[in-house]
């Protein structure tokens, strides 16, 4: 066992500026691939049972006083392509975080267990009998209390989420606080941004440093281009260390008899798919899903400056069942940027008119239980993300939509804006139903982000049918493991970074148990 | 009940009506034909005078086409007149949308370009000019028409709004007039907070792993 110590402040991490030599060959009992929800979780995991591990981050390392609290800059400095991965069409926003931490560093800190329905799922559909409620409720409470997550207190229910409990409460309609991973908010509404001060309990600031006190070593820059094997066995991987001006700084090979992929869903596929691992039965990649989201916002006739305050105060969950209606809100902050893409008021004067009301907006966030069906691959050297809208959950959409707007209106709203691409406005509850039952399932006519995505290499009983198994290992490929997003084998309707948080460490722990 | 006959619509019939390697043929060499006749009135029309404009040297990484149609966009988009609000002659707004574009995978940049290319010209054949070369009633006509429109004109009618617009309100100086705060951490003094406490751990808990 290794005597843990234990930095107050930052993290030490390997980057490309640091690296000298050309090639290296390093050695681990574990190499991680990914530091985000389920890499940092691993590493810790077993980097405190005396591992020798090593995690390898394509992105770079921002320390958080580096943060510029400006989305547009985050974007470019901390997210997936700087922002700009989507679907094939271009027509889905896909945000995932690229950088040492992962999502974790530019998610809004929302932490919700996996529901029982979706956990039932599991074990009827895929055999996953190990995953019941009371089996992950011990790795449900060790994340949650590692992370300090608790309820919202009510400082932390800004004006746009008190407006939105008011309407939910006036419909009677089952509204709740958010809980989160949050020390202390600071209120500063910038979580997608990454927070500044550290509150946030992200990777950055939780598991990573602890893992490294634990004597894990850390390497950014470094993207894994391919998984080694013998024997048809996991041997390690091989990877290229590039510069922040895009030039190639070192080839690295890590020999370990264990290799986690944590890159989550886009990128753990295209990684088995390119080192052709793992696919006998043609699932890796397949039965992709996103939680394709709407932000609905409304203008109310008080300021409500909804870039103000914790950036998620409450949701709804009313409808969460698939019985119910299969979708879940969530109040959510923005600034003026964000603001600026969700609504089309018109061109020129009445998009001007709209931006200098935005203080007035507030908006509410749409989560729809998706099917999976989308499908990530490659095209030559282009990643390519196969996912439309599917007609089986158009409806789910729509009726998210309605509620949004119904909620809205009963919080005194006087416009709703729904997020397509030409200019519509609902007034009054009249308008509802017409309004959103004459929108088409059509590319390009919703404006659809996606926070979540997930399910492409999913887990399950049957080899044919799935990719790892319960324990996290490739039922194909003995050592290599699979613990981020993309191996729930359905979407789970609600933010995930829990689920992913409790299933690295039951995975954590099959790996220390196997070795 | 009784059934109606109506006949198919134009290219459906056709299609009923020829082999599928006719057709194709006759198709192609039609399309040729008429793209023949049509070139030279399309570059006639497609020129501008604002062709003569000389680009900027820092928009070294747009093509002239591309710097033009930007920069009328930015007028069309961001009318300020009359408003709290800085111009955009102040503003860097095209710069801004150069530098988002330069992040770019360069397939994706790729098509953008076409895209971009696609938007400009096309007003040709509805107007007789370029999309740079239109006022501004029939700009902004042609942006909302465009966002009604069929799946690619929704789509780069939207992309070019959403370019623009996020080069316009990431600046500063656009702040002030929308009561919008940006960043305040360091205006408020906020404390770091350092990285979260080494949890205290009791033997390799929990339990009941993967059976």
């Amino acid at each position: 066992m290794t005597t843990a110590l234990w930095r107050d402040s930052g993290l030490a991490v390997t980057q490309a500026k640091d690296i000298r030599e050309p090639r290296m060959d390093l050695q681990a009992d574990v190499v991680v691939v990914g530091s985000g929800a389920g890499g940092a979780v691993v590493a810790y995991e077993l980097a405190r049972r005396g591992k020798r591990v090593l995690v390898l981050e394509a992105g770079p390392y921002v320390p958080s006083r580096d943060f510029s609290e400006r989305f547009p800059e985050a974007m470019e400095q901390l997210y997936q392509d700087h922002g700009s991965q989507t679907n094939r069409s271009g027509d889905l926003l896909i945000l995932q975080g690229a950088c040492v931490g992962g999502s974790t560093v530019v998610n809004a800190g929302v932490c919700f267990r996996t529901p029982d329905f979706i956990l039932r799922d599991w074990q009827r559909d895929f055999g996953l009998t190990g995953l019941t409620r009371d089996s992950m409720r011990p790795y449900f409470e060790r994340v949650e209390k590692h992370l300090g997550v608790h309820e919202n207190g009510e400082h932390e229910i800004a004006a746009h989420a008190r407006l939105i409990r008011a309407g939910a409460n006036k419909l009677g309609w089952s509204v709740k606080p958010f809980q989160r991973n949050i020390r202390d908010c600071a209120l500063t509404g910038h979580c997608l941004s990454g927070c500044k001060t550290e509150r946030k309990q992200s990777m950055l600031v939780s598991y990573l440093p602890w893992a490294v006190a634990h004597g894990t070593r850390i390497f950014a820059d470094t993207r894994v281009t391919g998984i080694l094997t013998d024997n048809g066995r996991a041997t390690g991987v091989r990877a290229q260390v590039t510069g922040s001006d895009g030039e190639p700084v070192a080839s690295v090979t890590v020999t370990a008899p264990r290799v986690v992929l944590a890159a989550g869903a886009v990128q753990t596929p295209l990684l088995l798919l390119r080192s052709g691992l793992a696919n006998g039965s043609d699932q890796v990649g397949r039965h992709f899903a996103c939680h394709p989201s709407l932000y609905v916002s409304a203008r109310y006739p008080q300021p409500v400056h909804a870039w103000r305050g914790a950036m998620l105060g409450v949701y709804v969950d009313e409808f969460m069942a698939p019985e119910d209606g299969g979708f879940v809100l969530e109040d959510g902050g923005a600034g003026i940027v964000e603001l600026s893409m969700t609504a089309e008021p018109g061109t020129g004067a009445p998009f001007m008119d709209f931006m200098e009301e935005t203080r007035y907006l507030a908006g509410l966030v749409t989560l729809i239980h998706d099917h999976n069906v989308g499908r990530v691959r490659w095209d030559g050297d282009n990643k390519v993300i196969d996912y439309q809208l599917d007609d089986i959950d158009f409806p789910s959409m729509k009726n998210a939509l309605k509620a949004a707007a119904r909620l809205h209106l009963a919080a005194g709203a006087e416009q709703v804006h729904v997020p397509t691409s030409e200019p519509l406005v609902i007034r009054r509850e009249a308008d509802i139903d017409p309004m959103v039952e004459g929108l088409e399932n059509q590319p390009h006519h919703l404006r659809m982000v996606s926070y979540h995505p997930q399910g492409s290499c999913r887990m399950g009983a049957d080899p044919a049918t799935s990719v790892v198994a319960e324990s996290g290992e490739t039922h194909e490929v003995p050592g290599l493991y699979i613990a981020d997003a993309s191996l729930l084998p359905t979407s789970i309707i609600v933010n995930p970074q829990i689920t992913v948080y409790a299933l690295a460490t039951r995975i954590a722990e099959a790996i220390a148990a196997s070795a | 009940m009784t059934q109606q006959y109506s006949a198919p619509s134009g290219p459906e019939w056709l299609q009923q009506g020829l082999a599928r390697r006719r057709f194709l043929k006759w198709t192609l060499v039609a399309s040729a034909g008429m793209t023949a006749a049509a070139a030279g009135g399309f570059l006639w029309l497609r020129r501008s005078p604002l062709d003569q404009q000389r680009i900027p040297d820092w928009a070294g990484e747009l093509s002239a086409q591309e710097f033009l149609l930007l920069d009328r966009c930015r007028r069309v988009l961001l009318p300020t007149e009359g408003r709290d609000l800085p111009d955009t002659e102040t503003v860097p707004v095209v710069a801004n949308v150069q530098r988002t574009l330069s992040l770019m995978a360069p397939a994706l940049r790729q098509q953008l370009s076409q895209g971009l290319g696609l938007f400009d010209n096309a007003a040709v054949f509805r107007h007789g000019c370029r999309f740079v070369d239109l006022d501004d009633e029939t700009a902004w006509d042609y942006f909302d028409r465009w966002g009604r429109g069929l799946v690619l004109q929704r789509t780069l009618a939207t992309v070019i709004k959403q370019l623009l617009y996020s080069a316009y309100w990431r600046d500063e100086r656009t702040w002030p007039a929308l009561q919008f705060d940006g960043p305040v951490s360091d205006r408020w003094g906020l404390a770091y907070l350092g990285n979260a406490p080494m949890p205290e751990e009791q033997g390799n808990v929990p339990t009941g792993g993967p059976e």
